[in-house]
């Protein structure tokens, strides 16, 4: 996903995308996000114990843990409930 | 997951996907219309002896008409790929779309509209001025429709082939002002959710373990 997003909406599609153990290429390529702001990132959720590191032979992988469920939860009751009301564009 | 979320997002995603492809056509013809009416304005193809200068005033507006129609479709073009690109995933995933596959394609559309604010906000104001030029122009190319002639009055073929043109004008001015309409109404929309977004931030934030208060 790319464009102009919240923080919040990183942090929620690293998770979203951890949910199977994922490298650190593969999260920057899927959540359009260069080397460094990628790293920050990671290590955010990793010091908030949303995400942990596996090894897979010498590769290091990056998985959500359960604790990410709560945020995912409500980011995503939050963002659904923004429809919540009638469509405020129809034609 | 709620079903009545993802109805609604549909039917919003699929009614801005025709007005922006009602408005690459419309912004299509103007410009094809506009540069029709220079070039017509330019050879004195079309006579006004009734009223002088007339041609060059047409020529003017129609100049002005194309630049606003070139500027019309560039501001389309971008707002309409991001749109039909989430439109086609949406379709795509059918009734079988997942919670995370929805809140993803709705982020997907608030990212798509943070990067297309402004853009959006111009295609407002171009559709407003182009529905103004070209109302001119339909008024203006009315003109030749009435029967005015140095010798008086009196129908010609020329003053009925002027008709289809002034109703096309009139019609592109139509679609232009409507567009501006509804694309006033789908920024009011999405403006709306960008603050109750950042209203449900300190929840998210709480949560993160970020807010210190």
């Amino acid at each position: 996903m790319s464009g102009r997003r919240t923080v919040y909406e990183i942090y929620w599609e690293i998770l979203v995308y951890c949910r199977t153990p994922r490298s650190f290429t593969a999260i920057i390529n899927r959540c359009d996000l260069n080397s460094k702001s990628g790293q920050e990132y990671l290590e955010f959720l990793i010091v908030r114990k949303y995400l942990v590191t596996t090894r897979d032979g010498e590769k290091t992988r990056y998985v959500s843990t359960p604790a990410a469920a709560e945020f995912i939860a409500l980011f995503s009751s939050l963002y659904q409930k923004l429809f919540d009301s009638q469509p405020d564009f129809r034609l | 997951m709620n079903e009545q979320t993802l109805d609604r997002f549909r039917t919003e995603i699929r009614h801005f996907y025709l007005v922006s492809l009602l408005n690459l056509v419309f912004a299509a013809l103007a410009i094809a219309f506009g540069v029709s009416s220079i070039v017509t304005a330019i050879l004195g193809q079309a006579a006004y002896p009734a009223i002088p200068g007339l041609r060059v005033l047409t020529g003017a507006i129609a100049l002005i008409c194309s630049g606003l129609g070139i500027s019309w479709v560039v501001s389309t073009v971008r707002v309409f790929g991001g749109v039909e690109a989430i439109r086609d995933d949406l379709e795509a995933a059918g009734e079988r779309i997942t919670d995370d596959g929805i809140t993803c394609l709705i982020v997907r559309m608030l990212a798509h509209y943070r990067d297309n604010r402004r853009i959006i906000n111009t295609m407002i104001l171009v559709c407003t001025l182009g529905g103004c030029g070209f109302f001119m122009l339909g008024l203006l190319n009315s003109l030749k429709a009435l029967p005015f002639s140095p010798d008086g009055f009196g129908i010609t073929t020329d003053n009925l082939l002027a008709i289809p043109a002034m109703l096309l004008t009139l019609g592109i001015a139509l679609a232009s002002l409507l567009s501006s309409y509804y694309f006033s109404r789908f920024a009011k929309a999405w403006d709306r959710r960008l603050h109750e977004i950042e209203e449900s931030e300190c929840a998210l934030k709480k949560t993160l373990g970020l807010d210190e208060s």
